[in-house]
């Protein structure tokens, strides 16, 4: 409940005239929720190409960067290619885990800094961020020369579908730099050994797993602990079946999207995967890092992973481990077998209070110059959302070829919309894999909320493009 | 009085009361004016709502609720178990030992005891968290509890302690009695340190054993210090959520099974972006701990008795 103190800079006469100021008390003001309003001046592009947003060289730039799973070398290089451009310009660099802690007083006062890694798990609401208009809308930066052409706006730089994840009802407010996908993992060289195959539909997989099962190997183990790493698992299961609507229907709460057949058929075979006691014991109790210790020790054959599990895994991988990713196995009958999800992940935004908007624009233009992009690849061996970067690894091969079909990427959504749905899938899903609660309970359980959040005025309701 | 004294004092107050009000009363104050608003936190635009944030605490079936009930049973049972057993501990480590030639004593060895129960107490709760995440652990994991159980042939939680809806809460009361059991005890040790022994001299001469000596001689000469511990412990008891945050899924999971008032706060403040939410709960909080204070102070007033 208690506020950090947003006085800065204590001198002894200035903390004599706040105390006084204090036992007057006579105003709130200087307090967490002052702060003046002042004019917002929004970015256009100009017809210079190197640069479009008319950048003043002398204005200081404010980064703050999470550093989190990717570390902040990348963005450190990032600022040494700003800095040759605008040499005048002062580059603050704050690389932190505290995102919320240290960046939203900084919001509530109106003076955010100038671009922000939202992300981890102090990552600021995104649903509050935009409700409240407090970022810029990057149309501006899109719709800009990129960096490397003149002739190739920004937004022709991209991979199809990237822009989705920082999408609210039709305008992008986040740049979701890292592209990754959520896929199911498992040791390629393992299989190989033991003559398996990787299984492309769920029938396959349940046939696989008495085989497995007989090596001593459990067949399914997740991070139990935080049951959101079942969430891209269960979707794309039931995606598969119904198609892409069926999700879609989710995301814009609609009247029984959770009692469509598909849905119920998806929790119905993750349901039956505890059932036949395929699932790891103990796997409900354990954390990310357990599950993927579990994995690597050849504890389970398979496990719901984002994109980074190889990178997350360098060093500690043991050796001869080959980690290969595959769309989750699908149920009979599938309309959509090739449905992932994947897009980008790591929301970069500009606040709309920023001081130096032109300036976060171009570093965010610089970010995804082919430059840009290769010193992400290189420094944490990750795809960005730029085209045309080669990473040289299995892995990243193997997810660009599930990835291949624009008509197949999709994200749900509806977790990040809505923060009370995203609180409520959780326990819900773990509970239905630990066998706490039945296909039909986890449905009516989901319904039951997401009309409650369809009903309730309070929140803004978003919606997926045409 | 002489001329000037008052712009002394107060000159000296200035400071002091001056960083108070403006660290801890204004922030308080302003908290409740927060809770009134539709406050984000992170604008500095929003709406007075009215007592509409109050209204909806108390609708709040998911999180408040729950949360409400859990701290209540930590704030019976923690305070009770404490006391309890660190009454207990420090009667058998000082007093309650064999007497030996007339001299009264604690059980053999209880220097080390003492040691050795204090040590928890040395450790910031963060470590203690991780240190009880792993003892609470599923057995194939490495789960010092549930392997122990599974060694002696006893039924024990497949998923470890912290997965299970059940024993969650009990799990986390546990660690935090364990945790505070050492200070408790040193603080009532030397409490019994300051009763003369002649009582204790005369009780056992009169016939008494270690169990009337305990109830009427240590208990009634130590109700101060039992009111204490008794506030400290409701306190902490209210704040718990460092634990929580550390050790269960989903952070008062699974499920909301471990919610805690505190956690609640944090998840309305910084999850959901709902300051105002928040506030109003904290607004709550205050007035619960409030009262709790001013009801045990009031209610354990006892007679002083003088030796």
């Amino acid at each position: 409940m208690r506020k950090p103190s947003t006085t800065p800079h204590f001198s002894r006469r200035r903390l004599l005239g706040t105390t006084a100021a204090g036992v007057a008390a006579t105003s709130l003001a200087a307090c967490a929720t002052s702060g003046s309003d002042e004019d917002i001046e929004d970015v256009s592009v100009g017809d210079d190409a190197e640069n479009p947003f008319g950048v003043d060289g002398s204005l200081p730039l404010d980064v703050v960067i999470f550093d989190g799973g990717f570390g902040d070398e990348y963005a450190v290089q990032h600022q040494e290619m700003y800095q040759s451009a605008f040499p005048d310009a002062k580059v603050e660099h704050l690389a932190t885990q505290a995102i919320a802690e240290t960046q939203q007083p900084r919001f509530a006062q109106g003076e955010p800094c100038d671009v922000l890694d939202n992300s981890g798990a102090q990552q600021i609401p995104m649903d509050a961020l935009v409700t409240d208009g407090e970022l810029a809308e990057l149309t501006p930066l899109l719709d800009a020369p990129s960096y490397d052409d003149p002739n190739v706006t920004v937004r022709e730089t991209l991979r199809d579908g990237v822009l989705e994840a920082g999408t609210f009802n039709g305008k992008v407010y986040a740049l979701n730099y890292v592209f990754s996908a959520w896929t199911i993992w498992y040791d390629a060289a393992l299989f190989a050994d033991k003559g398996w195959t990787p299984p492309t539909t769920w029938d396959e997989m349940l046939a696989l797993c008495p085989d497995i099962q007989a090596e001593g190997i459990a067949p399914w183990t997740y991070a139990g602990q935080h049951p959101v790493y079942l969430y891209d698992m269960f979707l794309m299961l039931a995606g598969r079946h119904g198609g892409v609507d069926v999700l879609k229907a989710i995301d814009h709460l609609e009247a029984d999207a959770w009692r469509h057949d598909s849905v119920v058929a998806a929790a119905e075979a993750m349901y039956g995967l505890w059932e036949a006691g395929y699932i790891l014991e103990g796997t409900p109790g354990i954390d990310h890092i357990q599950s993927q210790t579990a994995f690597n020790n050849h504890e389970a054959a398979f496990i719901p992973v984002g994109s980074w599990l190889p990178n997350e895994q360098k060093g500690i991988a043991p050796e001869g481990f080959e980690y290969a990713p595959m769309g989750v196995p699908y149920l009979e009958g599938s309309v959509q077998p090739g449905l992932i999800s994947a897009g980008g992940e790591e929301p970069f935004v500009v606040p709309q209070k920023a001081a130096n908007k032109p300036g976060a624009y171009e570093y965010l233009r610089i970010m995804l110059s082919k430059q840009g992009s290769q010193i992400f690849g290189d420094t944490v061996q990750a795809a960005t959302i730029v085209k045309g970067v080669e990473l040289e690894n299995l892995a990243a091969q193997l997810t660009d070829e599930l990835v291949s079909n624009p008509e197949d990427l999709f994200q749900p959504r509806f977790r990040f919309w809505y923060t009370k749905m995203d609180e409520e899938v959780r326990p819900a899903l773990g509970g239905l894999m630990a066998g706490e609660i039945d296909p039909d309970q986890f449905i009516e359980r989901m319904q039951t909320v997401a009309d409650e959040t369809a009903a309730d005025d309070g929140v803004e309701k978003f919606t997926h493009g045409a | 009085m002489r001329h000037g004294k008052y712009p002394f004092i107060l000159s000296f107050l200035a400071l002091p009361v001056g960083l108070y009000a403006w660290l801890v009363i204004v922030p308080f104050a302003q908290a409740f004016q927060i809770s009134l608003t539709d406050w984000s936190g992170s604008s500095n635009q929003f709406d007075y709502i009215g007592l509409d944030n109050y209204v909806n605490l108390f609708k709040d079936d998911r999180l408040v609720l729950p949360a409400l009930r859990n701290t209540g049973i930590i704030l019976v049972v923690l305070p009770v178990v404490t006391i309890g057993l660190s009454l207990f501990f420090a009667f058998m480590l000082n007093i309650g030992g064999r007497s030996r030639q007339g001299r009264i004593e604690g059980v053999r060895g209880s220097r080390f005891h003492k040691v050795v129960f204090f040590f928890p107490q040395v450790l910031s709760l963060a470590i203690i968290g991780i240190l009880w995440k792993q003892v609470y652990a599923p057995e194939n994991f490495g789960g010092l509890i549930t392997g122990g159980l599974e060694a002696l042939g006893l039924p024990s939680p497949v998923n470890g302690f912290l997965a299970d809806k059940r024993l969650v809460l009990v799990s986390v009361i546990g660690v935090l009695v364990w945790s505070a059991v050492g200070l408790y005890l040193v603080f009532f040790s030397s409490a019994m340190a300051a009763i003369p022994r002649e009582l204790y001299e005369a009780g056992i001469v009169d016939g008494a054993g270690r169990f009337q000596t305990f109830f009427k001689i240590t208990l009634p000469l130590l109700w101060e210090s039992v009111q204490t511990a008794w506030i400290y412990l409701s306190i902490i008891a209210l704040d718990v959520f460092v634990l929580v945050y550390m050790m269960t899924p989903g952070q008062g999971g699974p499920d909301g099974a471990s919610e805690v008032v505190g956690g609640v706060i944090w998840k309305y403040a910084f999850k959901h972006g709902e300051q105002a939410f928040a506030s109003a709960l904290g607004v709550v909080l205050f007035f619960a701990a409030l009262t709790l204070a001013v009801v045990s102070l009031r209610a354990g007033r006892r007679e002083r008795i003088e030796y």
